[in-house]
C-alpha cells in the first residue's frame, strides 16, 4: 500500500503535459501510419482514422455511421440494423476505455492543432479572443451536425414528410466536408483529396465546403486552439456517452477556491470547470480530457483523474509549485545571514 | 502644496510626537508578542525585528534609487509594481496613534483600519516613513472607495484602482480587466519603465515562490502545534514591507526550525489547548489585540482567514503562455476571481472557505472580529453565524477597534469562550 503511495505521490507531481507530448506524437504516427505496419484496429474507431488515407489502420466511426445508416426503416429493424447496432456497441466499448481522452491523446486532427498551437506560440503571436456568449452558442452547431449526419442517410433510404429521398451525391455527407478527409492523406504525399467536384450542383457546393473548412481549420488553429474541436460532430457523439467512461475527471467542489486556474489553462475555455462546484463528474462539452486543469489546480485533491473510482492523478499543492516554478526564473539568495 | 504643508511647525510637531508614541506602541506589542510566551521560535527574530524597527527610518533596506509605490488593499497585483521595478508596500494600518491622526479627516464612525490607513499617510507615518510615488487604492468598500478625496494634500498621490462589486460575471471579469491594463499604464508612467514578459515572468515566479513558502508554512502549523498565531501573523504581516526575496529566505529558514519542531515532537501549547480561527476585519499590526488575547489566554490560532494573512498570499497565478497576453488575464483572475472579500455579492466562497478550513485543520472554534464602522463585515457576521450554527461550530463574535480600553470585557467574553470550547471537547471526550 505505501509502495502504491509513493508511485502516487510521484505521478501527482508529474508533468502530464509533456507526457501527452509524446503520446499525441506516437498516436499520430499510429493512426496516420499504422496501416503500412500491418496494424488493423476495426472500422468503429471512436476518432479519425480517416480510411481515404492509405496509411490509416482503421475506419473512423462517423464514416461506418454514416454507412450504417444508409437504411429504410424496414431494414432498421431487421438484422442489418442489429448490424448497426452491433458496430455502435464495438464503438462505445473502444470509446469506454479511454473517454474523451481519445480528443486530448489521440485524435490527429486534435494533435495537428496542438503542434499549430504550439508553432504560434513558439512565434509569439497572440491568440485571439473572443466574446464568449455567443460563441457559446456557435459550437452547439456540433450537435445540429451530428443530428444531420444521421438524419441525411436515413433521409436517403427513406422519405420523410412525403418529400423525396435525398439526392445519392449526399452519399457520407460529413465526410465530403471534413478536414481530416482533405488533410491527412497528405501525411501520405496524396494530394488527391483537395479537389472540386464539378460533376453536378451538390458535389459542386459539398466539395468547395469541404476545401473550404479545411482552409479554417488552419487558420483557426493559428488564431484559437483547438478551433475546430467546437464544431466537431465526434466530440458531440462522443460527449454523450461521456458519463460511462472508465477514464474520469473528477472534482470535490468543497475543496475549490473558484480561482479560476483552470478555466484559464483549458485549451477550450470551460468555464465549468472552475465554476461549477457541484458535480463530481466535470467533463463538460467539448472537454478533451487533456488534464491540463488537474495540472493547474493549486488545491489538494480538488480534480482528479481516476479509472473507474480509483486515483490515478490528482491536484496537489505541491505539484503546482513543482511544475509552474522554474527555478532558473529565481534568484535565490542562499547567504543573507547578515541580516539576522 | 504638500511640501508648504510639511514644512509647516504644525505638521512637524505632530510628526514628531505620533513617532514617539507610534514607537511606544510598537513596543508595547512585541513585548507582549515575545515576552509573555516562552518557545519563540529562533528564526522569528528576524520578523521581530522587522516589526520593532517598523517604522524607523530605512530600516527595511530599501534601495532609495526606485519608486516606492503603496497599495490599500490586497487587490493591487504586486507582481505587476515589481515587474516595472518598483517597491510595493501594503500600507494599510494597525496602529492606534494614527487612527487618532486620521480621525481628524473622517467621520467619527468610521472603520479604524481606514482612519489609520489616512492618519499613516498624511503624517508620512507609512512602514519604514517611505514617501510612496503613488498610492494605488483599489475601490472596494465605500469608506477605502472616498480615501483619496479626504486630504487634499495627498489627493494627488492617490490612484483609484476601479473594481467591480461581483465576481462571477464574465462582464466584470472583462471590467476588472481592463482595469488592470489601465493600471500597467499608469505604473510604467510614474516608474518610467516598460512592463515586459521577461520581468513580469520574473516577478510571477517570484511571487509563486514566496507562495509556496507561505503554503508549507501553513502546512505546518495545521498539522502540528509548533508554531502560534500570534507569531504567523506577524510572518504575514512582514510580507507587507518586506523585501520579497529576503522574506523568502527567512520564511524558508523558519519553515525549517518548524520542521524540525514537528520530528521531535516539540510543541507550543498543550495538545489539549482549543484549535482557533480566526476571521472578519483583519488584524494589522500592531494591532494585534484579539491574537494575542486569544493565544494569552490558552486559545491555539491554527489559522486565519484574514485579508492580512491568508487571503493575501494563498491564491497563485497560472500562465499557459508566457507573453504578454497571457499573463496580464492571468494576473488579473488571481486578484479577482479567488477573493473572498465581502465587498464582493455574492461571496458565498467565503462560508464554503471557512468550513472547508475548519474541517481541515479540525478547528474547535471560529472567531470572528468586526471592526467598529466597518459595516460589510458586520454584515456578513450574520451570515456566517447562521453558517456556523447550522455546522455546529461555536463561534464568538467581537465588535472592537484600535482602542486598548475593551481589553477588560474582552478578555471576559474570550475567556468564557475557551472556557466553554474546552468543556465541549471534554463532553465529546466522554
Ligand atoms: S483550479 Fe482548482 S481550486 Fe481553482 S477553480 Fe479550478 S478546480 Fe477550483
Ligand atoms: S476541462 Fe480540463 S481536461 Fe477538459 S479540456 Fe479543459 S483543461 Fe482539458
Amino acid at each position: 500500500m505505501n509502495y502504491l503511495q509513493n508511485i502516487k505521490h510521484k505521478a501527482d507531481r508529474a508533468n502530464v503535459s509533456r507526457l501527452r507530448f509524446w503520446i499525441q506524437l506516437f498516436t499520430f504516427l499510429l493512426i496516420v501510419y499504422g496501416g503500412y505496419f500491418f496494424i488493423h484496429i476495426g472500422s468503429q474507431v471512436p476518432t479519425f482514422a480517416c480510411p481515404y488515407n492509405q496509411g490509416s489502420p482503421g475506419t473512423c466511426y462517423l464514416i461506418a455511421m454514416q454507412h450504417g445508416l444508409h437504411l429504410t426503416w424496414s431494414e432498421l429493424v431487421s438484422y442489418r440494423g442489429l448490424a448497426f447496432f452491433t458496430g455502435f456497441l464495438t464503438f462505445i466499448g473502444f470509446f469506454i476505455v479511454f473517454n474523451k481522452a481519445w480528443c486530448g491523446f489521440i485524435c490527429p486532427l486534435g494533435t495537428l492543432q496542438d503542434w499549430i498551437t504550439k508553432l504560434r506560440y513558439k512565434i509569439g503571436i497572440r491568440f485571439s479572443r473572443y466574446d464568449s456568449a455567443s460563441f457559446q452558442k456557435l459550437k452547439k452547431i456540433k450537435y445540429v451536425i451530428l443530428v444531420l449526419l444521421i438524419a441525411i442517410p436515413l433521409g436517403m433510404s427513406n422519405s420523410f414528410f412525403g418529400l423525396a429521398p435525398i439526392n445519392h451525391d449526399m452519399q457520407s455527407p460529413f465526410c465530403q466536408v471534413c478536414p481530416g478527409r482533405t488533410i491527412l492523406p497528405l501525411a501520405s504525399a496524396d494530394t488527391s483529396q483537395i479537389f472540386i467536384d464539378f460533376t453536378n450542383k451538390t458535389t459542386l457546393v459539398m466539395s468547395t465546403l469541404g476545401i473550404l473548412i479545411t482552409a479554417l481549420f488552419f487558420v483557426g488553429a493559428f488564431a484559437k486552439k483547438r478551433f475546430f474541436c467546437f464544431f466537431c460532430p465526434m466530440s458531440a457523439l462522443q460527449f454523450l456517452f461521456s458519463r460511462i467512461g472508465i477514464l474520469r475527471l473528477t472534482k470535490n467542489g468543497s475543496n475549490c477556491t473558484r480561482c479560476g486556474n483552470c478555466n484559464r489553462v483549458c485549451d477550450v475555455g470551460i468555464i465549468g470547470i472552475a465554476e461549477d462546484i457541484t458535480s463530481k463528474y466535470i467533463v463538460k462539452d467539448d472537454c478533451m480530457m487533456c488534464f491540463k486543469c488537474v495540472e493547474a489546480c493549486p488545491e489538494d485533491n480538488c480534480l482528479d483523474v481516476r479509472v473507474f473510482n480509483a486515483k490515478i492523478f490528482s491536484s496537489t499543492q505541491e505539484g503546482f509549485f513543482k511544475r509552474y516554478i522554474q527555478p532558473n526564473e529565481l534568484s535565490l539568495k542562499n547567504e543573507k545571514n547578515d541580516e539576522r | 502644496m504638500m511640501k508648504d504643508n510639511q514644512q509647516t511647525d504644525r505638521f512637524q510637531r505632530v510628526v514628531k510626537a505620533a513617532s514617539i508614541h507610534y514607537d511606544m506602541e510598537i513596543g508595547k506589542t512585541m513585548a507582549a508578542i515575545t515576552d509573555d510566551f516562552p518557545d519563540n521560535p529562533a528564526a522569528m527574530k528576524y520578523f521581530y525585528e522587522k516589526h520593532r524597527n517598523l517604522i524607523r527610518n530605512d530600516s527595511n533596506g530599501k534601495l532609495p534609487s526606485k519608486k516606492t509605490i503603496a497599495t490599500l488593499c490586497i487587490h493591487v497585483p504586486v507582481e505587476l509594481i515589481l515587474a516595472v521595478g518598483a517597491i510595493p508596500v501594503r500600507s494599510c494600518a494597525g496602529a492606534f496613534t494614527t487612527e487618532q491622526l486620521g480621525a481628524e479627516f473622517l467621520p467619527a464612525k468610521s472603520c479604524p483600519m481606514v482612519k489609520s490607513t489616512l492618519g499613516a499617510i498624511s503624517y508620512n507615518l507609512l512602514h519604514g516613513k517611505v514617501q510612496p510615488d503613488l498610492i494605488i487604492n483599489p475601490a472596494t468598500c465605500d469608506q477605502k472607495k472616498k480615501l483619496g478625496e479626504i486630504n487634499e494634500e495627498i489627493s494627488e498621490k492617490f490612484y483609484l484602482l476601479e473594481m467591480p462589486s461581483t465576481k462571477d460575471s464574465e462582464e466584470s471579469r472583462e471590467y476588472w480587466l481592463q482595469t488592470v491594463f489601465k493600471l500597467i499604464r499608469k505604473l510604467e508612467s510614474v516608474t518610467g519603465n516598460k512592463l515586459t514578459a521577461k520581468s513580469l515572468k520574473r516577478a510571477i515566479q517570484e511571487v509563486a515562490h514566496a507562495q509556496r513558502l507561505y503554503r508549507k508554512f501553513n502546512h505546518i502549523r495545521t498539522s502540528a502545534p509548533v508554531i502560534l498565531g500570534k507569531d504567523a501573523l506577524l510572518v504575514t504581516n512582514a510580507f507587507f514591507f518586506d523585501d520579497l526575496e529576503s522574506w523568502s529566505f527567512h520564511l524558508n529558514l523558519l519553515n525549517e526550525e518548524l520542521e524540525n519542531r514537528m520530528k521531535t515532537g516539540f510543541r507550543v501549547v498543550n495538545e489539549r489547548a482549543p484549535r482557533i480561527l480566526l476571521t472578519g476585519s483583519p488584524s494589522v499590526f500592531p494591532n494585534m489585540k484579539m491574537p494575542l488575547l486569544v493565544e494569552e489566554l490558552g486559545g491555539f490560532i491554527v489559522s486565519e482567514e484574514f485579508c492580512s494573512s491568508s487571503r493575501m498570499l494563498w491564491d497563485t497565478v497560472a500562465v499557459d503562455e508566457w507573453h504578454l497576453y497571457d499573463m496580464i488575464p492571468a494576473l488579473a483572475d488571481r486578484y479577482l476571481k479567488p477573493s473572498t472579500c465581502p465587498n464582493f455579492s455574492p461571496n458565498t466562497d467565503r462560508i464554503r472557505k471557512l468550513l472547508s478550513a475548519i474541517e481541515e485543520y479540525k478547528i474547535d472554534g471560529v472567531v470572528c472580529q468586526t471592526f467598529t464602522g466597518c459595516q460589510l463585515y458586520d454584515m456578513e457576521t450574520r451570515i456566517i453565524a447562521k453558517a456556523m450554527e447550522q455546522a455546529g461550530i461555536q463561534t464568538l463574535f467581537v465588535e472592537t477597534d484600535y482602542s486598548p480600553e475593551d481589553i477588560g470585557q474582552l478578555t471576559t467574553r474570550v475567556e468564557a469562550f475557551l472556557h466553554s470550547l474546552k468543556h465541549n471537547r471534554k463532553k465529546q471526550l466522554i
